[in-house]
């Protein structure tokens, strides 16, 4: 009886053992590996939001965090950030481009998405994004359905996928806002 | 409020099984009784609870604490695993005839997709703890739910006459699939 | 007897494609295979994913298998599917990034999937190491072939592409329901139907029968099939394997 015990701790202890070591071998094997597509990704979508930028700075200001564009000779193009929230399914992950004046969007790029496929899903197309180039954001975004957008600051929402849209501009308008109030006085 | 809209969300909206497709197994193969069905379901709504507390636990005061990333998906499943065992020693401990009733469920748990679907999506969606909760008992009653109409309609087909080939898994998946197109019918009540 | 081996190592293997194959004939790991079929790549990466770490962990499981003790055994089978999962998920974050964001959180769910546990406990438990990687290489393609072709059906229906490629054109309207939970559905249950109708043989009526927990199960007598049984006929049942029990313990 004791030795039955004795082996099953024994075997479930080396089980686990041989688990931990191996796969936190193969996480620092991987990990370099990840954080470069990660890195890669990121640039990749700074670039296209901001089609004038040449490399970029990170800022930082109240725990938010911002990459500055900058072209050939150094000036600043524009600010390039993060915006997340909630879509009509989940998560929905972009990376927006701003003008220096705080005007105009310079270009929105969806990072992250699990819309309905064939409906919502039609946020991460060319046709949907590129609405947001050179869109004005006074005094917000906002969106018309089924019609062509008539004011500067008006997107046209994706038929049968009013929500995720919606969800789009909402959150949008809301990382739009924090972003200007803390950055625009530089 | 973001708790009511988290748990409508993981209840019925994104409804765990007629939309992301955990806990198949069972929705499948189980329930053909709706009284079984509901028991099922509230066992299952229990251990998806509990699940959702302790993974959250474990995440942030060990995993994310150290750093072992990697160990998420094996300390999950041992968690799950003993928790399904404690819960049907607990059961059988303290309510006999409650065991008798729901015992014989349990064991299936621990391989119900949805339930490690539960704890991986706590994690990926960043949830509070409380909002970790309020999920798990949503998904878990969101699962009993399906099931327990599932339950019933398959009492009804009993009496159609289903084409031969159909018969069993076909017309049940079907089923399924008709249930997930009315379900969406919910869509956009609520932005999870 | 070489000849032999030789023989069933390829029975073992052939049998996974067809006769035994994990969706289409036992109706297991239901769970990724309706979720990830939106398109055959995803399939095809789902099923190549699932494959490996049925493999792998058959072997392990093959070469543990004279060492766990049986109370620890389902503990010992899970750790070690999980650790193969951790890899295989891993390996699609570092090469193959645009999939894993695809594949999501059901790469982990792999976990559970039933046909895993439920071969390893059938199977490689009892099986020496090359008959277990038949066996397990055998039912892996078995299920990637099912995977890709109901991604097949629902990506050509659904989105007017195979692989990606288009091959309808413009004029086609896709019909978007394929690509959504309620298509999953009642693609795979009509392709169920149909291969049916085709074949004599009745898929199993059980589903999670002599997969996942399956030897706890059977054990106590619990299948899916005893779900349909009413409480007495339950009761009868499980007065036998009581009678096993007492017999092993005086013994």
């Amino acid at each position: 009886m004791n030795k039955t015990v004795i082996r099953m701790l024994l075997v479930l202890t080396s089980v686990g053992v041989i688990s931990g070591g191996a796969l936190s071998g193969v996480y620092k094997a991987a990990f370099p590996r990840i954080e470069r597509h990660r890195l890669e990704e990121l640039k990749r979508a700074i670039f296209v939001v901001l089609p004038d930028a040449k490399n970029y700075k990170t800022l930082e200001k109240n725990e938010l965090k911002v990459y500055q564009g900058i072209d050939e000779t150094g000036n600043p193009v524009g600010i390039a950030f993060e915006a997340k929230g909630n879509g009509f399914q989940g998560k929905i992950s972009m990376m927006v481009g701003i003008d220096n004046q705080f005007e105009k969007l310079t270009g929105m790029l969806v990072l992250d998405q699990i819309e309905t496929p064939g409906l919502g899903a039609k946020i991460a197309k060319d046709k949907f994004q590129s609405q947001f180039k050179g869109l004005s954001i006074s005094p917000e975004i906002t969106y018309v359905k089924n019609k062509k957008p008539e004011k500067p600051n008006e997107i046209q929402a994706i038929t049968a996928a009013t929500i995720s849209s919606k969800a789009v501009v909402k959150i949008l308008n809301r990382q739009i806002k924090e972003i200007t109030e803390t950055f625009k006085l530089n | 409020m973001d708790i009511l809209v988290i748990f409508i969300a993981a209840a019925i909206v994104n409804n765990f099984v007629l939309t992301y497709f955990l806990g198949i197994c069972p929705f499948i193969g189980v329930s053909k009784r709706v009284d079984h069905a509901f028991s099922l379901g509230i066992a299952t709504t229990f251990v998806m609870t509990m699940t959702a507390i302790i993974t959250w636990l474990i995440n942030h005061f060990i995993l994310i604490k150290f750093n072992l990333p990697f160990l998420e998906y094996v300390s999950f499943i041992i968690v799950i695993a003993s928790l399904v065992q404690l819960v049907e020693m607990f059961i059988r401990k303290v309510n006999p005839f409650l065991y008798r009733t729901l015992g014989i469920f349990l064991p299936l748990i621990t391989t119900n997709c949805a339930v490690l679907g539960l704890a991986l999506f706590a994690v990926l969606r960043d949830y509070s703890f409380i909002g970790t909760v309020v999920f798990g008992l949503g998904a878990g009653l969101g699962f009993t739910l399906a099931i327990v109409i599932m339950a019933g309609i398959r009492e009804e087909l009993d009496m159609a006459d289903v084409p031969l080939p159909l018969q069993g898994a076909g017309i049940t998946l079907i089923t399924a699939g008709l249930l997930a197109l009315s379900f969406m019918g919910f869509a956009g009540l609520i932005t999870a | 007897m070489a000849e032999d081996t030789n023989r069933s190592l390829y029975y073992e293997f052939v049998k996974g494609l067809w006769e035994e194959n994990p969706i289409f004939r036992m109706l297991l790991g239901m769970c990724p295979t309706l979720a990830v079929t939106n398109s055959a790549v995803n399939g095809l990466a789902m099923g190549l994913a699932t494959t490996f770490v049925l493999t792998c962990s058959s072997v392990m499981v093959s070469l543990v298998r004279k060492i766990v003790p049986s109370q620890v055994r389902l503990a010992t089978f899970i750790v070690i599917i999980a650790t193969f999962v951790t890899i295989a998920d891993y390996f699609l974050k570092a090469f193959f990034p645009p999939i894993s964001k695809q594949l999501g959180p059901y790469v982990p769910l792999i976990v559970v999937n039933c046909v895993i546990l439920g071969r390893a406990e059938a199977f490689s438990s009892k099986n020496p190491i090359s008959l277990s990687v038949a066996d397990a290489s055998g039912i892996g393609i078995g299920f990637t072939l099912a995977l890709v072709s109901l991604g097949i059906v629902r990506e050509i229906l659904g989105n007017g592409s195979i692989f990606n490629i288009s091959i309808f054109g413009e004029w086609f309207e896709p019909w978007i329901v394929m690509l959504l939970p309620a298509g999953a559905f009642i693609t795979l249950g009509i392709m169920i139907g149909i291969i049916n109708a085709f074949t004599i043989k009745k898929t199993g009526k059980g589903v999670c029968f002599g997969c996942s927990i399956g030897y706890k199960l059977q054990e106590k007598l619990v299948t899916a099939e005893s779900m349909y049984l009413t409480p007495e006929e339950l009761e009868a049942a499980k007065a036998k394997p009581e009678k096993k029990e007492k017999k092993k313990k005086e013994g």
